[in-house]
């Protein structure tokens, strides 16, 4: 990685060696199905156990409490679609309650619930990315079947007070749900502080592969299923599991809590690190949600006129490789939603660029993104007064 | 790279030939299907461009250009039939969003040249119909500064569609087989009008009910717009004459649409506007061929007008339906495209 800059943890992290050690037998000799009755079924069915008492344990949940699924979208969709259709079968309003700069996963499947009859409502933030708590305790009174508000923003790194947000909740008699999926490995992420609460989790973004992830359910009741099948996971989440993918998850999950303080301290002294140099080269730079409270692994930011779709093609021919606001499935980059809900204005937020740190990251990636990111802007921004000229 | 055929052969032959080749595709609309709750609308062929990409080892990247090509080319387009011309949309999205916006990009990137899909030739700093006569596309790139004819390369321009696609089965492209796409990029199921519809005021002009009147001045009919109608169009005219009507004029002015016969539709003077020359500029007296539709062929004419921007021209032998709006572009006897205009 000598030449190369991966500045983009937030977007999937490698998998970590101790995580393919772990997974690498249920590719082979424990091939069995978890459900089969025979050793074979048996010994898959340990490893996936095994692997739902890690995640338990290091959130400080029930193993009952963990049901795999496919990622972190897949949970977030089971958290509020199926929190949504469980308060439909006790006979409450399908109503779900969320924040305008969550995770498209979330802002998606709260729009699917509006329009299968339900209602969505979402809550502004202020300039620093956080949710305005006004709005949120008047929503509390609308007797909501779920109120999800994610613990990190994965575009800002913009943390939320997600205690004190799923006391609220309880005190109001209302279900809670946290798309943890940035804050994992990076915050202290346990469920202790916030008991009762349903938690997203995704496997790629700290070190297990992509396709798994898990969604704590703390009772059954909490959710109804999507998908329907052989009874698998109590129900909640039929299929045969994906037990290489729960394995990985389990140890990823287990190394990430372990780790956090540790890790969180080297990301943030890469991001000081990062952020001193640009600013030293570009006195006029902007970081998105800096001043509120933040997660270590994510610095937004805009050289203004600089137009982010350009830059990061300058980037990444130059070796360093972060990404736009939101990168949507064809590459294409749009004005981020979570920039512009936090009131930047438009010209700025098309200027932001978002590197994120893990595990793997060096300082001198980072040397190397402070060299090529202002030279960068001197030539987008060059680039825009070509343009503006036709 | 459009994700279609052309473009995509056209950067596996330049990646064979041992090029440093950086794909790119221009975002330029989002049809109206949006969902709020998705990023942008996932256009299969920006999906296609990218699968190219990732299979020929190159980069790929997204050029969001819907502002720009929304200002120089959809608003040209609605603006010109509302005044009662019939406009060619990828003429102007040649001009300025493909070869100055889109070759701004490539100079920020320091590419020594740019290179398309596009059935032409270029050689030497002059560009020439390309060798397949059912697919040439010189006509569509009159507008383009002349500056970027020295670095433009256009890989496929030598072949015929049918070796382009042979190619790219050799090459295992995804894209081999795509069917050809001749509709405007931008409007949906080939109903122009309902881009119209969209960008502009129910009670528009353009789109209010208006007299059909023959050269004579007789009235014959009603119409629901004269942006429905295009010179030469025989489709949306009340029957019952006894030779077969033609749309012959359109009057913004009184919303009238002239109808005519066939012959009334033949022109010997074309006069353009918005002249562009890829070759040194005719002068008056000067002699070329003007091809003043894109499936027509090119008449011979003579310069009877020159000054900078504008350019009339007679025809050796009458041209059906020349039509404001569309181009008139100046070819000479090899071939080579001299310059051209938006016919008047």
């Amino acid at each position: 990685m000598s030449d190369l800059a991966y500045l983009d943890h937030a977007a999937t992290s490698p998998i970590r060696p101790e995580v393919v050690d772990a997974m690498m037998p249920y590719f082979g000799e424990r091939f069995g199905n978890p459900s089969s009755s025979h050793r074979f079924g048996r010994a898959a069915k340990a490893g996936l156990e095994g692997a739902r008492r890690q995640v338990a344990d290091a959130l400080g949940v029930e193993p009952g409490q963990v049901i795999f699924t496919s990622g972190g979208t897949e949970a977030d969709n089971l958290a509020l679609i199926g929190g949504a259709l469980a308060a439909k079968a006790a006979g409450r309003p399908m109503t779900v309650v969320t924040t305008t700069t969550e995770h498209k996963a979330v802002l998606a499947a709260a729009s699917a619930v509006a329009r299968m009859g339900g209602e969505s409502v979402l809550l502004p933030v202020d300039g620093v990315g956080q949710l305005h708590r006004a709005a949120f305790e008047e929503a509390l009174g609308r007797s909501p079947a779920v109120v999800s508000v994610m613990w990190v923003n994965n575009e800002t790194g913009a943390l939320q007070p997600i205690a004190e947000l799923a006391a609220a909740c309880r005190d109001a008699g209302v279900r809670f749900h946290t798309d943890a999926v940035q804050a994992l490995g990076k915050v202290p992420v346990s469920a202790a502080a916030i008991p009762g609460a349903l938690i997203s989790i995704s496997g790629h973004k700290v070190g297990a592969p992509k396709g798994i992830g898990a969604l704590i359910v703390p009772d059954r009741g909490a959710v109804a299923a999507l998908v329907h099948g052989g009874g698998q996971q109590f129900g909640v989440r039929p299929g045969t599991e994906h037990v290489a993918g729960a394995v990985a998850l389990g140890e990823a999950t287990r190394l990430a809590v372990a780790e956090q303080e540790s890790h969180a301290a080297k990301l943030e002294a890469l991001r000081q690190r990062l952020l001193d140099g640009l600013r030293r080269a570009l006195p006029d730079l902007v970081v998105h949600a800096d001043a509120g409270p933040r997660a270590p692994h994510i610095a937004n930011l805009s050289a203004p006129g600089a137009e982010s779709e350009a830059l990061l093609m300058h980037l990444d021919l130059a070796g360093v490789a972060a990404s736009g606001g939101s990168a949507c499935s064809t590459g294409a980059v749009e004005p981020s939603h979570v920039l512009t809900a936090m009131g930047v204005p438009d010209a700025l937020g098309r200027a932001a660029v978002r590197f994120s740190l893990g595990p793997t990251s060096t300082d001198a990636e980072v040397d190397r993104a402070v060299a090529a990111y202002p030279t960068a802007v001197a030539r987008v921004r060059e680039l825009g007064m070509a343009l503006g000229r036709v | 790279m459009s994700g279609g055929v052309d473009s995509s052969v056209a950067a596996a032959l330049l990646v064979d030939q041992g090029h440093e080749v950086i794909g790119a595709t221009m975002k330029l609309f989002c049809h109206g299907d949006e969902v709020p709750d998705r990023p942008c609308c996932s256009l299969d062929s920006i999906q296609d461009a990218r699968d190219v990409a990732v299979a020929l080892g190159i980069p790929h990247y997204v050029l969001n250009l819907e502002d720009r090509f929304g200002r120089q080319v959809v608003q040209d387009f609605v603006d010109e039939y509302s005044r009662g011309r019939t406009p060619i949309p990828c003429v102007r999205c040649n001009s300025f969003t493909k070869f100055r916006d889109l070759v701004a990009h490539a100079d920020s990137l320091d590419c020594d040249a740019v290179a398309t899909g596009h059935y032409a030739i270029v050689s030497d700093g002059a560009l020439f119909r390309g060798a397949d006569p059912g697919k040439d596309q010189s006509y569509f790139l009159w507008g383009i500064p002349r500056s970027v004819l020295g670095r433009l390369r256009t890989p496929v321009g030598g072949l015929t569609k049918q070796e382009t696609r042979a190619r790219a089965r050799a090459l295992g492209l995804g894209t081999a087989d795509k069917p050809e796409s001749v509709e405007i990029c931008f409007v949906p199921n080939d109903d122009y009008v309902s881009v119209l519809e969209q960008h502009l005021p129910a009670d528009a002009p353009a789109l209010s009910p208006g007299p059909i009147r023959t050269t004579a001045g007789e009235l014959i009919g009603e119409h629901r717009g004269f942006a429905r109608y295009t010179i030469g169009q025989r489709r949306g005219l009340p029957g019952g004459s006894r030779e077969p009507l033609f749309v012959v004029a359109i009057h913004p002015d009184d919303r009238t649409v002239v109808v005519g016969a066939r012959e009334e539709l033949d022109g010997y003077e074309a006069c353009l506007a918005e002249v562009n020359w890829l070759a040194e500029p005719l002068a008056e007296g000067a002699t070329c061929s003007i091809q003043i539709r894109y499936r027509s062929a090119a008449v011979p004419a003579i310069v009877t007008d020159s000054r900078p921007g504008r350019l009339a021209l007679t025809l050796e032998r009458p041209a059906r339906a020349i039509t404001p709006g569309q181009s008139g572009v100046l070819y000479s006897d090899s071939g080579q495209v001299l310059g051209g205009g938006v016919i008047q």
